[in-house]
């Protein structure tokens, strides 16, 4: 039982970051049409820079956080012009080796910075790393803390895309480009505005998840294939499958890791979109046009 | 001397001369320079193959590097475990990895674009997973160092002899995707990259076609891999990592995408690159990653498009040059002004 409970809420935490990640990729992806190979990079860069300000130049960890949330919405904001824009009537292959092109170049930035010899980066916890019990369940601060932050940011989302106009706006133009623009919406700034958001939202899960693992410049392509793993699982271009998927997946893997053999933890995100892609494309929440996009 | 400027005989002229060049290196070229080049036969037989596969079938798949991993396993662990001699691990191991690759392509037929690129990338992985967790077959995350070549009736060092192995499946193996993208299978895959409905439209077989773009390019992925764990002597899974197929891909890009030469020109560039960014991992990702997207964003024709400009009589086989574009974009308009009389 205890076992359980354990696998469970490491499951629901890491399944928050995962979400957290694929709601961003899944946010460009409605907007733009493009899955973006270098939002792994984003989300390892938001971590470092928030680890520059946090342990380097010794700022406390809420500025720490938003600083890296502001770098990450300028990174994203960057992806738009350097690779997005430029190729933006480009055919997907294209559009696809771009982007792994430019995860590359700022994987390979980021090591250059922060890399060193394959060694990893400790990134103290927000609270005391000691468990606190919970009834009888131990639970780690910093699992509530991630789970909350990313609680938080959802509903936050939420809230964006239901009261504001900006949010309402990139629904729009997801739903309808061509109407969104006679209509007269700025497609171009909502294009931006979107690359920022889910650049963001990458730098938030970043943070997050620096004290509970360590960073290293590889992190962010792992983080990535949960979070295609999270979108395909609930079905490429929803939102709220997005979500489902991401903790579908965390506590898959944790229960996978717990209960069959620990390195099953690291496949079952791969075995996960390959069994979806072949059995159900359109993933648990039906998302028409599967197999083409 | 006139008949010698003319572009067919030119251009066979100046094949015959680099082949020549690479039949003659190991004579006059140090074993590291030897080294070097074997290097390139190998990535010009993987860039060729890719090209096939997402450049003329326009299928975007991450499972090359995957391939080239099971063709290294394969070829390596039969000589090593087996005990088998080269002649008979490489082309069992090539076999292997064309298998694996047909098993790969029956469920990536039904899948397109995002969906296919995304499923690759997992099998990549899980191809990782594999080489670092099935210990009892593939001796885990440190790999295995293969025993020294012998090539003992010959009068060749290992390293002569595996060069002028390389150099031979280089040529067939040229020889073969030179045909086979004039012949009727390459206009097939062409056709079905600018509209599978089309194509099918045209009573093109889809299936059958596919299938055979992801074997040949499983096929040259597998001997390359053999060919590459031979080379290098010892095979551990981070050889195969993604950063393997963004190599192969850059290649591809640089090279041009959809031609047969461009491949060869850019594998030859690019590991030269490599060699010179040799032990820098964050100079290589940068170098590479920087190169790929510098590449798509000023200059997609990569350099086949450069040398098309350079000698205007070049001819890649089912490219479309910017004379067709450029007709097919003066028809269009001529048919909009023709519309426009009419009513």
């Amino acid at each position: 039982m205890t076992l359980f409970v354990y696998l469970l809420s490491s499951g629901l935490t890491s399944g928050a970051l995962y979400a957290l990640v694929a709601v961003g990729l899944v946010l460009c992806y409605r907007t733009t049409g493009h899955i973006n190979f270098a939002h792994s990079e984003l989300f390892m860069l938001g971590g470092f820079i928030a680890f520059t300000f946090h342990v380097l130049w010794g700022l406390p960890y809420i500025p720490s956080l938003l600083l890296a949330v502001i770098a990450g919405f300028l990174l994203g904001v960057l992806t738009d012009r350097a690779v997005y824009r430029p190729l933006i009537k480009a055919p997907p292959l294209t559009m696809v080796l771009a982007t792994v092109g430019f995860s590359f170049l700022l994987k390979g930035i980021g090591r250059y910075f922060w890399g060193g010899q394959g060694e990893v980066v400790p990134f103290p916890p927000l609270a005391s790393p000691a468990p606190v019990l919970i009834g009888t369940i131990p639970v780690f601060p910093q699992q509530i803390a991630v789970l909350s932050g990313a609680l938080f940011c959802m509903a936050l989302l939420t809230l964006f895309f239901r009261y504001t106009r900006a949010g309402k706006t990139m629904q729009a133009t997801a739903e309808d480009v061509r109407a969104s623009f006679l209509v007269g919406i700025r497609v171009e700034r909502v294009y931006t505005l979107t690359w920022g958001t889910g650049a963001a939202l990458a730098a938030v899960a970043a943070v997050l998840m620096a004290p509970l693992t360590l960073l290293t410049p590889d992190v962010g392509f792992i983080l990535l294939l949960k979070a295609f793993a999270a979108t395909i699982l609930g079905g490429l271009g929803s939102m709220p499958g997005a979500v489902v998927g991401g903790f579908l997946v965390g506590i898959m893997e944790a229960f996978a890791g717990g209960y069959i053999a620990s390195s099953f933890q690291d496949v079952s995100a791969f075995a996960i979109i390959m069994l979806v892609l072949v059995f159900r494309p359109t993933g648990l929440f039906g998302v028409k046009g599967g197999r083409e996009a | 001397m006139s008949r010698l400027l003319r572009p067919a005989v030119a251009g066979r002229a100046l094949l015959l001369v680099g082949f020549l060049a690479f039949l003659i290196a190991p004579a006059l070229a140090n074993p590291y320079q030897i080294y070097i080049a074997n290097l390139m036969l190998i990535y010009i037989l993987l860039a060729v193959a890719l090209n096939v596969l997402i450049g003329f079938a326009g299928q975007l798949a991450f499972a090359n590097g995957a391939l080239f991993g099971i063709g290294a396993y394969a070829t390596g662990l039969l000589r090593l475990d087996a005990g088998w001699p080269l002649w008979a691990a490489l082309p069992v191991g090539t076999v292997i990895t064309t298998a694996a690759g047909v098993v790969v392509a029956l469920p990536a037929l039904r899948l397109r674009g995002l969906y296919l690129a995304l499923a690759t990338v997992a099998f990549a992985q899980f191809s990782l997973w594999v080489f670092v967790h099935w210990d009892g077959l593939t001796h885990g995350v440190a790999g295995f160092v293969l025993p020294r070549l012998n090539f003992s009736p010959l009068p060749a060092t290992p390293i002569q002899g595996l060069y002028y192995v390389s150099l031979a499946v280089t040529v067939v193996g040229l020889w073969l995707a030179w045909n086979l993208v004039r012949s009727r299978v390459g206009r097939a895959l062409v056709a079905l990259r600018e509209s599978e409905v089309a194509a099918e439209a045209l009573a093109i077989d889809i299936t059958r076609y596919k299938t055979i773009a992801y074997g040949v390019s499983a096929l040259y992925a597998g001997a390359g891999g053999g060919l590459f764990a031979c080379l290098l002597g010892v095979v551990v899974p981070e050889q195969f990592n993604l950063f393997a197929i963004v190599v192969q891909f850059c290649i591809v890009i640089v090279g041009g995408i959809g031609t047969v030469w461009g491949a060869v020109f850019g594998a030859m560039l690019l590991i030269w690159l490599q060699e010179a960014l040799r032990g820098l991992q964050e100079v290589q990702e940068v170098g590479f990653g920087g190169l790929l997207l510098l590449t798509l964003l000023v200059f997609p024709g990569g350099l086949a498009e450069a040398l098309r400009r350079l000698a205007p009589a070049w001819r890649e086989p089912l490219r479309r040059t910017e004379g067709d574009q450029e007709r097919s974009a003066l028809e269009a308009e001529e048919n909009r002004h023709g519309s426009g009389t009419a009513r």
